[in-house]
């Protein structure tokens, strides 16, 4: 794979997880009631992440192998622990080290066959 | 319709009698794990053969290129199908169990790409899927944890 198919890869799965992110945050449960434009907001935002990742996506699965790039799709719970230790302030623990360590060295692997 | 709750109770309990036996296998959530796994393996072998077959165009618009084929679509249906199912399934089996077993994805789509595009998995390729679905599987754990919580 060459180094530019890679890092749109990489981007894709943050378009992915960041639309997901924002869908559930648009969509929670709150007690006090938000204007329509909030919620509106968020969803647009969602979609569009979502739109952008399609997008990326499938223009890549035109110039790569689909067993190629799919494993890439691991990246999305790696993103998950990592946006929840940044942004919601959750503990690591040395299991989502190990799994970050194991998927990354996965696509290393899959990247450089 | 003017049935009430009261009328339609009767309907409701004799329903399972009536209803074939073929449909009430593809209710069951973990049928539909498997058969959502492989419809998501389905839309992304079409995307990707949808993606390679569409014509290329140039211009600003390249990026829409591969809505061009008829089997991106098809892909596109099948990816929408699986979230359907997927949804289904959240909503009777906790996600502890339901993630670790979606994953089986990340091996069928490589097998899918194998059977149906003809591509090459050499062993070092396999190595790298593994070493993913182990990852995935490992950092789930806590990840479930927390969304029981939620």
């Amino acid at each position: 794979m060459t180094l530019p198919a890679i890092i749109l890869c990489i981007a894709c799965q943050f378009f992915l997880v960041g639309g997901q992110l924002f869908l559930k945050h648009a969509m929670r449960d709150t007690a006090e009631p938000r204007p329509k434009w909030a919620v509106a907001r968020g969803l647009f935002a969602g979609i569009f992440l979502q739109s952008l990742w399609f997008f990326v996506w499938v223009n890549l699965l035109k110039d790569n192998k689909l067993s190629h790039i799919f494993p890439f799709e691991g990246l999305n719970p790696v993103l998950l622990v990592l946006a929840a230790w940044l942004f919601l302030k959750e503990r690591m623990t040395i299991d989502s080290w190990v799994g970050i360590l194991l998927i990354c060295a996965g696509i290393f692997l899959v990247s450089s066959s | 319709m003017t049935d009430g709750p009261a009328a339609r109770l009767p309907t409701q309990s004799n329903a399972p009698k009536h209803r074939p036996a073929i449909l009430a296998w593809l209710l069951n959530p973990y049928v539909q794990i498997l058969l959502g796994a492989l419809l998501a393996t389905v839309g992304e072998v079409l995307l990707a053969k949808g993606a390679k077959l569409a014509p290329s165009i140039g211009g600003p618009l390249f990026w829409l290129g591969p809505l061009a084929s008829r089997w991106t679509w098809i892909g596109i249906v099948a990816y929408i199908l699986s979230l359907l199912s997927w949804l289904y399934v959240l909503r009777s089996v906790p996600l502890s169990v339901a993630f670790p077993l979606i994953n089986v994805v990340h091996v069928f789509v490589p097998l899918g790409a194998k059977i149906f595009l003809h591509e090459t998995v050499p062993p070092r390729l396999w190595g790298g899927i593994s070493l993913v679905l182990l990852g995935v599987l490992v950092i789930a754990r806590p990840l479930m944890k927390a969304e029981k919580k939620l």
